[in-house]
């Protein structure tokens, strides 16, 4: 048997005017919405986004063909050819990163020995043409060298975790 | 004279309601259901075949592929059916850190089920609400692994990284004043320790919110309670676990009943429902992600004044550090022997099973000796919540097939693998 | 014979007067819908289309207008061009009894709130043709069951509305709101209140929409009758729906809340200081008041489902009103001040 109280609430819709005033309350106060483009979400230094490939400070590209990057590809996205260079020097000729297959774990990052294959902040990049996925060598090393500041400001940050 | 014949209904593929692609064959009386035939398989990725060609850390970014709304918890099984196959242990540090972060992810994915829960009813501000929170811990999914979704944190051994002392801020903008940024970087002025705690201790009071909105609420009540009742008996025979069980009656949770990581050493209840209908298992839901913000609590305390290693030393199964690798030739031979061949497990199998914000999340390990599995099962929670969708929905009309199947909490990604 | 033209000139100029901000106000009610939903929802709706979205109507509108209508295959094409019409043309036409102010309504008919509804019944036709006409069973279902929700709740509310035709003796709708001269406690809604309560709710699912939507809200049912609409055709059932929402709103007004009277009015202070307010602001203060409270009521509450919604309306709303019509009678018959003097 309910209760007077009880009874004169359910006549009233007490509880329905409760949750009203919650979501009334909410119409008045500040909306939690970010502006995209114009703003972005902050991101951390471990973000995992688009790769690039890194140089050292006198312009030699970090990479070596050591291959642990393609052997650890749990999707098996990363494509390399090696070659000796003219000066001797051991690099790849063929370094294809395909997007699609990428499921942007880290874990080549994870395995470089010499910090060249890096997952950059850059997340905002879209393909325009067919075959624009397959991310070659020059276009990884272009990535590198636009976004080498961020890279190694980030690189720095994170390093006493690693 | 006019004929009556039941009428089938194909609930396609394509939902409005957020649980991915189910095929139901709905076989109705008017509005009265008579048969319900899920037809699953449609996001089926071979997740258990390609692991049989993977080295065992690859697989572990496809463990959070699979419910994909609660992440850290199947890599969680995984990794604990890896570990126990090795017999090793990982450091506290780790297990308090792993413990939280599974907590996080019960909350991340009992915010989902309740916004999505509450959609599907019709009342859509507690999706958005769920959502806003869901912000913020997806935050810190990304400040710690550097992904908002699928971290690949977990490592068997421990975790990757330690969490970090930083957290990213706004930067002011076109829209946002310097006043305004500062308001929103509040919480973000210490560490991540200190970001998660700022968030839980705001947490209670949003679930309130959510309560106040739906617990109450006769509509809500009319269009939960009673429907979809499970009693206790039949619930164990069906194979329920977590929530869909406790709401039942039936008091069974493997963080009590089975305590793995650090969950012995906590405070924390099992909220328990009577009459096993969906506003009983809305209920559970709502106090589990009470407890949840309790236990998370608890951890941070610990993990502030715990510092640590967080994944073991051992060079068979864990890379070294960078730097070390850097300088020493063996670190340097183990880390290119583990990122390509990766480590062996010995000849055996193992099955871990953790309690997952859906029920039992398992997995089963058959190894012989390699560096990838022989077999990896995985027994999903929502496969028999799914499969008791048929008998569970008879007699109810067609309005409650989607309160019911809601209330199941069923992620596809799960369920097809 | 001028005469007889100037007269027919003025009542065309009437109805655009009417016709054309009702369609301007129906296209800003779906904008103001989204963000009034939006703002509840911690978001911010459209805003970019435009400053602050003020456009986005403009390029909905384009956007329907530009697509294709699709007839499907074994529809009768006629029946279903003609079901949008009928939904529209009903709700438009019951705004030629609704007084703006003193002595501004189209057609002062004697019979006005006898009109409102018999075109408000009629509206149920638009629906069923459509259901019908649509050639799928989905939109049959749907329609089947939106019409049978129209008509259960065209009771209820009908029985509310004998309460205020009891007070205020007429079904003349200036009559009505002139009978409520005297400020904010000598309108209807006070005495009647929970009539006034039940002509919301059931004004609420006459037009189909949160928390009674499950015709047109569902997963199963995806959108109802109007499924198999597109273009031009869904655009006008759209802006039927609007129509509707804003003639329950103005009568709503009309009947409990004083029309374009002032709620200062008897007041010793505040009446004089807001007495240069014109009627017809108030009036429309009150409606955008009621289209508030119906986007608020989307914002908040869950659906109903369907034998519930039936349940409410023959179980729980028309014994209430019955109850209401006694004490209102006891209250007319005692002559209770300050309504019924």
């Amino acid at each position: 048997m309910r209760s007077l109280k009880e009874i004169v609430k359910s006549f009233m819709l007490w509880e329905l005017l409760v949750g009203l005033k919650l979501t009334g309350r909410y119409v008045l106060s500040k909306k939690i919405t970010i502006q995209y483009p114009e703003e972005t979400t902050p991101i951390s230094p471990r973000f995992r986004g688009l790769h690039a490939l890194r140089r050292y400070p006198n312009g030699e590209e970090r990479c070596i063909a050591c291959k642990l990057c393609e052997a650890v590809c749990p999707a098996l996205a990363i494509t390399i050819e090696s070659a000796p260079r003219e000066d001797g020097s051991r690099r790849t000729t063929r370094y294809d990163i395909d997007l699609f297959k990428c499921i942007y774990c880290g874990f080549c990052e994870e395995s470089c020995p010499v910090d060249s294959i890096v997952e950059t902040h850059w997340s905002q990049y879209h393909f325009e043409h067919r075959g624009e996925n397959i991310m070659t060598k020059p276009m990884l090393l272009a990535i590198g060298d636009r976004y080498e500041a961020e890279i190694a400001k980030a690189r720095a940050e994170d390093a006493p975790y690693r | 004279m006019t004929e009556l014949h039941n009428y089938t209904l194909n609930f396609g593929p394509q939902h409005p309601a957020a649980h991915g692609v189910l095929r139901l064959v709905l076989e109705t009386e008017g509005e009265v259901i008579r048969r319900a035939d899920p037809h699953i398989g449609l996001l089926h990725r071979a997740t258990e075949k390609l692991a049989e060609s993977k080295p065992y850390n690859q697989s572990i970014g496809y463990m959070d592929r699979l419910d994909y709304v609660s992440m850290m918890c199947n890599e969680h099984g995984y990794v604990l059916a890896l570990e126990k196959l090795l017999g090793i242990t990982p450091p506290v540090r780790a297990q308090y850190i792993r413990v939280m972060f599974d907590e996080i992810t019960r909350l991340l994915n009992h915010l989902l089920w309740l916004g999505a829960h509450a959609l599907d009813i019709g009342a859509m501000a507690v999706f958005l609400y769920a959502f806003r929170e869901r912000e913020d811990l997806l935050d810190c999914y990304e400040a710690v692994s550097g992904a908002r979704m699928h971290a690949t944190y977990y490592r068997p051994g421990g975790v990757y990284r330690d969490l970090p002392n930083k957290m990213p801020q706004y930067t002011p903008s076109a829209w946002r004043s310097e006043k305004e940024t500062r308001e929103m970087n509040e919480k973000r002025q210490g560490s991540l320790l200190d970001f998660i705690q700022a968030f839980c201790e705001a947490f209670p009071q949003r679930v309130d919110e959510y309560e106040t909105l739906l617990t109450d609420n006769r509509i809500w009540k009319q269009r939960t309670v009673d429907i979809g009742v499970v009693t206790a008996e039949r619930a164990l025979q069906l194979g329920f676990t977590g929530p869909m069980l406790r709401g039942s009656g039936v008091a069974w949770d493997l963080r009590k009943k089975q305590p793995y990581e650090v969950y012995a050493d906590l405070d924390f209840a099992i909220p328990v429902g009577k009459n096993g209908d969906c506003y009983d298992r809305y209920l559970v839901r709502v106090e589990e992600m009470r407890q949840s913000n309790h236990i998370i609590l608890q951890c941070i305390d610990w993990l502030r004044k715990n510092p640590g290693p967080v994944i073991l030393e051992d060079a068979k199964v864990v890379p070294p550090p960078r730097a070390v690798m850097k300088e020493s030739m063996e670190a340097l031979i183990h880390h290119f022997k583990l990122f390509t061949e990766g480590y062996t497990i010995p000849a055996g199998e193992a099955y871990a099973a953790v309690e997952h914000p859906k029920g039992e999340f398992g997995v089963y390990l058959v190894s012989d000796g390699a560096n990838k599995p022989y077999r990896l099962k995985i027994r999903p929670a929502g496969f028999s919540h799914l499969a008791a969708l048929d008998e569970m929905s008879r007699g109810h009309m067609i309005a409650d097939v989607v309160s019911i199947l809601s209330s199941q909490d069923i992620v596809f990604g799960e369920i097809d693998r | 014979m001028i005469d007889l033209l100037i007269a027919l000139v003025w009542i065309v100029l009437k109805i655009l007067l009417i016709a054309l901000p009702l369609l301007g106000a129906v296209a800003y009610m779906t904008l103001a819908e989204r963000k009034i939903l939006a703002y509840a929802h911690v978001r911010i709706g459209p805003n970019r289309v435009g400053f602050a979205g003020l456009l986005q109507p403009l390029a909905d509108g384009l956007k329907l207008f530009f697509k294709e209508i699709i007839i499907p295959s074994k529809a009768n094409p006629v029946v279903f061009v003609l079901a949008p019409i009928v939904s529209f043309a009903t709700a438009a036409a019951a705004w030629a009894v609704i007084p703006f102010d003193e002595g501004w309504v189209l057609a002062n008919v004697n019979a006005g709130l006898l009109y409102v509804l018999a075109l408000t019944s009629l509206g149920v036709y638009g629906i069923l043709m459509a259901g019908w006409s649509s050639n799928s069973k989905y939109a049959l279902f749907g329609a089947m069951r939106s019409a049978a929700q129209v008509v259960s709740y065209e009771i209820a509310m009908g029985f509310a509305l004998v309460g205020v035709l009891m007070a205020a003796d007429s079904t003349n709708l200036q009559d009505i709101v002139l009978r409520q001269q005297g400020g904010l406690w000598h309108w209807y809604w006070l005495p009647l209140l929970p009539l006034f309560v039940v002509y919301w709710i059931s004004g609420v699912a006459e037009t189909n929409r949160a928390p009674f939507d499950m015709a047109e809200g569902e997963a199963e049912i995806v959108a109802g009758f109007h499924v198999e609409y597109s273009g031009m055709s869904f655009a006008i059932f759209f802006l039927a729906e609007y129509a509707n929402m804003i003639l329950i709103s103005a009568l709503a007004s009309v009947l409990f809340l004083g029309g374009w009277l002032s709620p200062f009015e008897g007041i010793p202070v505040l009446g004089s200081l807001f007495s240069f307010v014109p009627g017809i602001i108030w009036f429309f203060a009150k409606m955008a008041f009621f289209l508030f409270l119906y986007v608020w009521l989307r914002a908040t509450l869950p659906r109903y489902r369907y034998d519930q919604i039936m349940y409410l309306g023959w179980k729980v709303l028309i014994p209430v009103t019955i109850v209401w019509i006694v004490v209102t009678g006891l209250l007319i018959e005692w002559r209770v001040a300050p309504w019924f003097i």
